[in-house]
């Protein structure tokens, strides 16, 4: 990779540097393997290998982009000048010119820490341990579905800049999970997931997987789900509800990292992913949440799947505040939307891979922990919900509007834990819901949890980020249908 | 882009190589342009270009899956030897029977050379005639242009020999006031000389223009009359929960155990058909089986899935060519699935309507309860309260949270225009829908 991208970079500057003012070559590969089972039966190992690179130029205020998997001279110059008479094409529209001071972090290097390389590892032993999971699930003869996982993915990127940055990053991620599934009749199924549904995702090797304790939970989960069958129904009133540590990290995701997004709230997702309304005029006035909430980004928190030292333009990550004391300070950028307000730069700009455009996206979203355990939380509760898990979620284009859904829940009777009940959901509006926040978990039940699966962009990027969050007490929500 | 000739050798190489019982390798690729604009200005313009090759070799019925994106024949080889090598670490699954043999496949025309030259310039000139179109209506523009080239060649050893070029192009926009207004579009077609330009810009001004200062709308059951967008955003998660043969085998479907019984209205005939001279599908699917016209509902009846070889065979069907890629564990669904049109128009539909909701598109649709086709969403860029047969005040957006059989089942009147709409890799020919007693509910705080 690295002679094929001296060789672009060479070309690139001399093709660039006169007639652009910024031009970025990123050369990427993707290593990625996913083992997998469905109900005892082991599915196809997936494993792939995916290697290409992208120019990026900034002529005369405005963008052109090329990407190509075939390493070939003259394919490098093909797509360097095709970068080039694309921006040529956007001027033509354009009557705004992008403008921004880009800096140069000289040769840096980051490698993932990892104590057990995951794809050093033989299959069958991690085969083994899908199928002894199986096992486990099905010890409990009621359920009639299950499913497991285990993923990998190595991700080596590469980027040269004009301004003279040349950066290598090896970034591995390791991710698992479990979910077993019931069905009542033709219409009514049951599922309960673990770490949540759609698994828990880190930095780092094979070692990670003990950590998460897949394990020890399984028995209580396909008990739980056998329970769901003939759970109470989920009473629809407004009242008090608290959040598993995952599904806090969804609501975090949808309704703070998402509207954060600072192309979004400048209208750059408009036409697909949507908007924000909390715009920049809103900055250091809004009182997004509770007094109690305070949420900044931080790629270089350890063990994330966002976890990088420089982000897909170069920039040196840190740690960014968002929101202090529920007041909103900050937004997720990139060199052009940071420009556009003034904000220091977050290092949010990110791309799935060498084919993509960076767009700006969520990083490790850390919302600081309060001071109550879950425990402390419930005797406050004379009437309310507890809600574990995510079943589903949606969230209207402006991202005010959502409404979530947890796997299984329990009523909160005078201060105490009380009937299960069975496809809990509830419903809200963003800042309304966040200023009722009135407890945030400590940090002995805090956890990073990693998303695989975050969609935004068109071509539709599929990235990965984190968001740390324990429990979550809110007040007066609707529940229910 | 990779040639037939080029793609089909260098297969022919990888396949060669291989030490399994059977072997089957499937090319992929994409040659992407795409222009978007957002604020009436190009914020992001691209190319780009790839191509992979996936190998799924089975041994004593055990199965390994590889793909590159090296197109070395040294590289399509060690992905061949590392299939090889994993299908022998993979327990035996019994449930395999074979690849699929070849057959003849019809000829469709999926490739279109307008589509496969347009060029930055012309993207940014229809673009610039919707900026130019917005600024003097004191409007915005936001949108996305594209046109792709996909190529899809399959071979394995037991003679599948296919390959396919095919194109599409697309344009979608939104267009916004500052009075929290907004109007959308969709144009779709493998010929981009299809795409009106004019045509979709006026639309979505004229929703924009009426879309002004919207007013909050109380909750309640309502007619609905769903744009053709919206009842593809409809039908493709019905697609998703039900539809496929995976779905069916492992009764998930809301299908399950229903195969002739009475699913939604009378009036509802969903088909998969990837011949309809509109769709133009390709012809195979990603194991190189031919493509089938599938009846999902007939007249309200539940018909049937679609199917892969692994699936037909537990099912004791034949395939009806809808394999998706070998890396794909989601299982086979509808790629071209066309609703049948009626007889009325979107204006008589309004005309009949005492009070009522006109929806554009939806936003965010997600899944509330699969086996009770039970999905969320909320109403996007152009939701109107019609009162008196008359379209009369823009109304906010608002959630939905229904069953989709239970719409499907209350259509009162279908239009006769279809339009195609595409959404995740899938294309629909679908009517405007008029459909009663929708569940809408405000989204104000």
């Amino acid at each position: 990779m690295i002679e094929n991208a001296r060789q672009i970079v060479d070309l690139m500057h001399r093709l660039t540097a006169k007639s652009c003012e910024h031009a970025h070559l990123r050369v990427e590969q993707i290593e990625s393997e996913r083992l997998s089972t469905s109900s005892q039966k082991t599915n196809p190992v997936e494993k792939s290998v995916s290697t290409g690179y992208a120019v990026r130029v900034l002529k005369d205020g405005s963008w052109g982009f090329a990407a190509s998997s075939k390493f070939d001279p003259a394919e490098y110059e093909r797509v360097i000048k095709l970068a080039i008479a694309i921006a040529d094409a956007s001027r033509k529209v354009n009557s705004h010119k992008v403008e921004f001071a880009e800096p140069s972090v000289g040769e840096r290097k980051y490698e993932t820490p990892l104590k057990s390389d995951p794809f050093a590892l033989p299959f069958k032993d991690k085969l083994g341990l899908l199928l002894h999971w199986e096992d486990l699930i099905h010890a409990n003869s009621q359920i009639n579905s299950s499913s497991t996982f285990l993923d990998f993915r190595r991700h080596t990127k590469l980027f040269f800049s004009n301004s003279g940055s040349a950066i290598t990053q090896v970034l591995t991620h390791t991710g698992a999970g479990v979910t077993c599934g019931i069905t009542k009749s033709r219409r009514e199924r049951y599922e309960r997931s673990f770490p949540t549904s759609s698994g828990q995702f880190v930095s780092g090797g094979f070692e990670a997987i003990a950590t998460f304790g897949i394990e020890d939970q399984i028995e209580r989960l396909t008990s739980e789900a056998v329970a769901l069958m003939t759970a109470g129904e989920c009473p629809s009133k407004t009242t008090t509800i608290i959040l598993s540590p995952d599904l806090a990290s969804l609501q975090v995701h949808e309704s703070i990292g998402h509207p954060l997004e600072l192309d979004r709230v400048f209208g750059s997702e408009r036409n697909f992913s949507g908007t924000s309304f909390a715009t920049t005029d809103k900055l250091n006035k809004l009182k997004y949440a509770s007094d109690i909430v305070n949420v900044y980004s931080d790629p270089t928190y350890a063990g994330g799947p966002a976890t990088y030292l420089y982000d897909d333009e170069g920039v040196a990550a840190s740690r960014e505040p968002l929101i202090q004391k529920g007041m909103l300070v900050g937004y997720l950028s990139s060199f052009e939307t940071a420009a556009r307000v003034g904000l220091p730069f977050s290092a949010a700009a990110r791309a799935d891979g060498w084919g993509s455009i960076p767009l700006v996206r969520m990083t490790n979203l850390i919302l600081e922990p309060g001071n109550q355990k879950f425990a402390d939380m419930l005797p406050d509760v004379d009437d309310g919900i507890y809600i574990e898990g995510v079943s589903s979620w949606s969230i209207d284009d402006n991202r005010d509007n959502f409404t979530l859904s947890g796997e299984i829940g329990w009523e909160i009777k005078n201060g105490k834990l009380a009937g299960m009940i069975k496809s809990p959901s509830y419903s809200g509006n963003t800042v309304q819901f966040w200023n009722s926040c009135d407890s945030v978990g400590s940090k002995d039940e805090w956890v990073l949890w990693g998303t695989p699966n975050c969609m935004k962009g068109e071509p539709g990027q599929n990235a990965r980020t984190a968001q740390g969050s324990a429990y979550l007490r809110f007040r007066n929500v609707k529940v229910g249908a | 882009m990779i040639s037939q000739d080029q793609a089909l050798t260098l297969l022919k190489a990888g396949l060669a190589s291989s030490t399994a019982d059977q072997t089957e390798l499937v090319l992929i690729g994409e040659d992407l342009s795409l222009t978007r604009v957002a604020e009436s200005q190009i914020h992001q313009n691209m190319y780009r270009s790839d191509t992979n090759v996936f190998v799924r070799a089975i041994k004593d019925k055990r199965v390994g899956i590889t793909s590159t994106g090296d197109l070395s024949v040294e590289a399509v080889k060690r992905a061949v030897k590392d299939a090889c090598d994993i299908s022998l670490l993979m327990p035996v699954d019994e449930q395999f029977v074979s690849l699929p043999s070849s057959q003849p496949v019809d000829k469709i025309s999926t490739y279109f050379k307008d589509t496969a030259d347009s060029s930055p310039l012309q993207r940014a000139d229809a673009i610039k005639k919707i900026v130019d179109k917005c600024s003097r209506a004191d409007l915005q523009a936001a949108g996305a242009f594209r046109n792709s080239t996909e190529t899809l060649g399959v071979i394995n050893s037991l003679g599948v020999e296919q390959f396919n070029v095919s194109t599409k192009a697309e344009l979608s926009m939104t267009v916004t006031g500052n009075r929290d207004n907004a109007g959308w579009s969709i144009g779709y077609d493998r010929n981009i000389k299809n795409i009106d330009v004019d045509a979709l810009a006026a639309t979505a001004i004229d929703k924009a223009q009426r879309s002004v200062d919207p007013i909050a709308f109380e909750s309640g059951q309502y007619v609905v009359i769903l744009e053709p967008a919206a009842v593809g955003q409809l039908l493709l998660f019905l697609a998703f929960m039900g539809f496929g043969g995976k779905t069916l085998f492992e009764k998930r479907s809301f299908m399950s155990g229903k195969i002739g019984e009475k699913i939604c209205g009378e009036n509802m005939t969903i088909t998969e058909d990837p011949f309809n001279p509109q769709m133009l599908g390709v012809p195979f699917d990603y194991e190189g089986v031919p493509r089938r016209r599938v009846p999902l509902t007939e007249k309200g009846i539940a018909k049937g899935g679609v199917y892969n070889s692994y699936y037909a065979r537990l099912a004791g069907v034949e395939s009806t060519g809808h394999a998706l890629p070998p890396n794909n564990s989601f299982g086979p669904y509808p790629k071209h699935m066309i609703m049948d049109a009626g007889t009325t128009t979107l204006a008589e539909m309004v005309k009949s309507t005492a009070k009522g909701v006109y929806i554009t598109h939806f936003w965010y649709v997600n899944y509330l309860n699969p086996m009770k086709t039970m999905v969320t969403a909320t109403t996007r860029d152009g939701t109107f309260l019609i009162e008196n047969g008359l379209v009369t005040k823009p109304i906010k957006n608002m959630r939905i949270s229904q069953s989709i059989l239970e719409a499907f089942s209350n259509v009162d009147m279908i239009s006769g225009e279809r339009k195609l709409y595409p959404q995740y890799s899938v294309v629909m020919l679908v009517p405007a829908l008029k459909v009663n007693n929708f569940t809408l509910e405000t989204t104000e705080g």
